[in-house]
């Protein structure tokens, strides 16, 4: 299960470095950009252009990483991979084919359908259900190695060791190369910003804080992270076919793993998750490199590693926002929209008869264990399912098996009439399902009003530029947000909130994705008697006024009186008993289920 | 049947060269990017060792004590602050990596440096003329993963290592001091890489950058085989095999790529690799 609740410094740190975005310090940065792209050809020697025309491709794939890596949370050594290709698509096709306009646009449109192409292979073998973030970057190590290899096997045509030298390429100045490289970067850069500070933009950091709370409010993020992998691809391509034009020689380093790292070390220490970070670190260390590298080049890749091993260790956030934070570069402004209700989509007749939930002969092994065997179970719309028994029963395990079409062992499920088969979580939240867990499972990192956003993705597509001002809800969940007092913090950021506004927070985000049913896992554990009387008011509404279906699985047996329509005791993971509040307390199986002994009294938290 | 001697005596190298690595992920959950720097440090201490004229078996104790020295080191000023992120512990050990890198190069020069190995010439095995060395480095895999099985099942810290593999909480709950657990298994770990740098030394030679090679290699049999020394060695065998077989009758560059591509292949396949059966 999810540990929202335990950041680790890194996390905390990359949510800081997220926060250090700001404005009036990033207009200066972009103008001083500006102006040295005007300028640059008259004050900067020959040399000196030359270098800097190769470290603006570097850091055009700099930035690629540092969406990957520092927004997405997918460390990968394997951008310089696209790099490669895009490099190898200009020497390949100019050496072989001669140089003309046509081979140009031949070879740029290889270089990027190449990569794109190679891209989503490596998304296939790298994000599937249940991978680890871990898996992505070991395969992302592979991808560059093999690309190596290819190169040096491919004998002449690929120029081997050696490379491909002396071709014919474009008849230009390196004053225009300067001018192009560095408008070509401040494109990416710029797209890049707008996009990752987008409402849809959004979801990467939400991916990157907690990948399994997106696929239950409906995200397919294996797709996401494909489709992000197959874009940066394609632009880290087109700056290794710069490159690869500009400077008339490629060799098998410009696609390899050393390469990779190298660009990892870039980011880390210009500040992942920043974008101007990584961009300002990528150039200055090339620069720098040039210069030293013939003078002393060991002593200075000696100095390299070891500021990067000292600031990961200690200095998440990376270099540059720390020494440009007196410059202003601190304050992070976040923008608050405007609550509004939104309509929810219309019930059919269809819908109001069918079942929200119908359980078939359902079980769980692990092994020879039974967890649960032999789970039927209907509930309507309308109805409020109290779920008990002691630690253990399989209470949990029965929620998983209704949200995940890969837990149960056995047995049919359907949500709202759809078999939910062997689907994943966020199919079966598109049938109907939103999921509330026990622990607070929300996005740390975003702000009360990104949270909410997010959890209506399904409902309504954020936008890839722009912020919305407007930040619509369903009325039971604007209920929630209103009694429960985020309304008044919807800038705040999540991690901030008190344990009670993040369980009301989760169960806003829950019902913002409208579901049909709600599965609820102890939502008043470890919550204030007020903050308990608030969520009994509003579990209430939601099944009698709004005609919802939800499951709750409690301990506190005098809350479940007051709400439920219905209560199921599950033991040994059988159900073992259905009826009203009052028949199964006063039951004599289930007193002795919940004691051994038939007078005892029955377990609270 | 050279075939087969081949066979066998790749997966020994493999083996070897992967032990460390799997010592410090099994109990550590974190990979250690500067295995490939130990390597190299062992084959520089062969190397120290030849210079010095002292009697080549010297190599491999001087090694494993050199590589856990500098494990010890490691561990209390960089690995410790990160075991909770271990995608930063991967990066923090390259840096490392880089760094013990430079200062070889600095030290030694770039220079590709020969060392002596502690017998040489052949032996006449199965009707056919086998390099002794490589022979040799049977018994030795057999030897290794016998210790460190014998040490993870048979012994007190055995038991207390595979405690904090399970559950370190609990562990910490019940009076098992972690912290010393992973201190003493990093320093095997990285003393294991270094030992290996010496042993595969005379196979070929000594550079500033051999021990990269191994690198990925032995990362991706690490990820496929899961948690104990025994499932380790059976990967080894497996794609050990399968990389003899493609390079001898395919070429040797798909050969070199045979063990990253089909690991990756598989861990796509069966996400939990070799190590749950």
């Amino acid at each position: 299960m999810d540990n929202t609740s335990n950041t680790t410094p890194v996390e905390q740190v990359i949510q800081m470095s997220n926060a250090i975005s700001h404005k009036s310090g990033l207009r200066y940065l972009a103008a001083i950009g500006v102006a040295l792209l005007v300028v640059g050809p008259w004050i900067f020697d020959t040399y000196l252009l030359n270098i800097l025309v190769k470290a603006f491709f570097m850091a055009m794939v700099a930035v690629t990483v540092d969406v990957l890596w520092g927004y997405a949370g997918y460390l990968t050594f394997g951008q310089s991979a696209f790099f490669g290709i895009g490099a190898y698509a200009a020497g390949l096709i100019f050496t072989h084919s001669g140089f003309s306009a046509s081979n140009a646009i031949i070879a740029i449109g290889a270089a990027v359908v190449v990569s794109m192409i190679v891209a989503f292979v490596v998304g296939w073998l790298s994000f599937y259900r249940g991978a680890s973030p871990f898996f992505a970057t070991v395969i992302s190590l592979v991808l560059p190695i093999v690309l190596v290899q290819l190169t040096l096997s491919g004998g002449s045509w690929t120029g081997s060791s050696s490379g491909l030298t002396g071709y014919e390429t474009f008849d230009l100045t390196v004053e225009a190369w300067y001018r192009i490289a560095g408008a070509a970067l401040g494109l990416v850069a710029i797209a890049a910003w707008f996009i990752v500070r987008s409402d849809g933009g959004r979801i990467l950091s939400a991916i990157r804080d907690n990948e399994s709370r997106c696929a239950y409010l409906g995200i397919n993020t294996l797709t996401v992270k494909t489709i992000l992998l197959v874009v940066t691809a394609g632009i880290a391509s087109f700056a290794g076919f710069g490159y690869g034009a500009f400077s008339g020689v490629v060799a098998p380093e410009l696609g390899g793993f050393v390469l990779g790292t190298e660009l990892i070390i870039w980011v880390a220490l210009g500040g992942r998750g920043t974008l101007w970070g990584p961009l300002i670190g990528a150039i200055l260390i090339n620069v720098v490199t040039a210069y030293l590298g013939s003078s002393m080049p060991f002593a200075w890749q000696l100095i390299l590693g070891a500021s990067f091993v000292l600031v990961i260790v200690l200095l998440p956030q990376g270099l540059v926002p720390v020494l440009l934070k007196p410059f202003g570069l601190g304050q992070y402004v976040h923008r608050i929209p405007h609550l509004a209700v939104r309509e929810t989509a219309p019930v059919s007749d269809l819908e109001k008869t069918t079942p929200a939930i119908l359980m078939e002969g359902v079980a769980k092994h692990y092994g020879y264990l039974k967890v649960l065997e032999g789970i039927d179970l209907k509930a309507n719309r309308g109805e409020l399912v109290g779920l008990i028994g002691p630690n253990g029963a399989g209470k949990t395990t029965l929620m998983r098996c209704m949200s995940d079409g890969l837990d149960r062992s056995a047995g049919n499920v359907s949500i709202c009439g759809n078999d939910i088969q062997l689907l994943p979580p966020d199919r079966c939240v598109k049938f109907g399902l939103g999921r509330k867990f026990q622990n607070a499972n929300i996005f740390e990192s975003l702000t009360v009003a990104e949270c909410l956003r997010i959890a209506g993705t399904t409902r309504v597509t954020p936008s890839l530029l722009k912020q919305d001002k407007h930040l619509t809800l369903p009325q039971y969940a604007l209920d929630v947000v209103n009694t429960t007092g985020l309304s008044q913090k919807l800038g705040a950021v999540a991690r901030d909130l008190s344990h009670g506004e993040q369980q009301a927070l989760e169960l806003a985000m829950v019902l913002a994705q409208e579901p049909r049913l709600v599965l609820l896992d102890e939502p008043t554990a470890g919550l204030t008697k007020t903050e308990r009387t608030q969520i009994g008011n509003i579990l209430s509404s939601l099944a009698h006024k709004y005609q919802l279906c939800c499951l709750l699985v409690e301990h506190d047996l005098d809350f479940v009186e007051e709400i439920a329509t219905r209560i199921v005791v599950l033991h040994q993971g059988r159900i073992v008993m259905e009826g009203s509040f009052r028949e199964v307390v006063n039951s004599e199986l289930v007193k002795t289920i919940y004691s051994g002994a038939s007078h005892a009294p029955m377990e609270t938290v | 049947m050279i075939l087969f001697l081949d066979i066998f005596t790749t997966v020994a190298t493999l083996f070897v060269v992967t032990a460390g690595l799997m010592m410090i992920f099994g109990v550590m959950k974190i990979v250690n990017f500067a295995h490939g720097a130990l390597l190299t440090i062992g084959g520089y201490t062969s190397y120290v060792v030849t210079q010095l004229k002292l009697d080549p078996w010297v190599s491999w104790p001087l090694a494993l004590l050199s590589g856990a020295a500098i494990g010890m080191l490691v561990e209390l000023s960089i690995v410790r602050p990160l075991y909770k992120r271990p995608l930063d512990a991967i990066l923090a050990t390259w840096g490392l990596s880089i760094v013990i890198g430079q200062l070889i190069v600095m030290t030694f020069g770039r220079e590709v440096q020969f060392v002596d190995a502690p017998f040489s010439g052949t032996w006449p095995i199965f009707g056919v003329e086998y390099s002794a060395y490589r022979l040799m480095l049977l018994p030795a895999a057999l030897a290794i993963c016998l210790a460190l099985t014998g040490l993870l099942n048979g012994t007190r810290f055995g038991v207390k290592t595979r405690a904090v593999i399970m559950n370190e909480d609990l562990a910490r709950g019940i009076g098992i001091n972690s912290g010393r657990i992973r201190f003493i298994t990093f320093s095997l770990g990285t003393g294991l890489g270094s030992m290996a740098g010496a042993l595969i030394t005379p196979l070929s030679s000594v550079d500033p950058n051999m021990g990269l090679n191994w690198l990925v290699s032995a990362f991706m049999l690490v990820m496929v085989s899961g948690h104990s020394m025994a499932s380790l060695l059976l990967t080894c065998l497996v794609f050990g095999t399968v990389q003899v077989l493609i390079s001898t009758f395919l070429s040797p560059v798909l050969g070199g790529l045979a063990i990253a591509v089909l690991a990756a292949l598989t861990l796509r396949i069966r996400p939990k690799g070799f190590g749950n059966g």
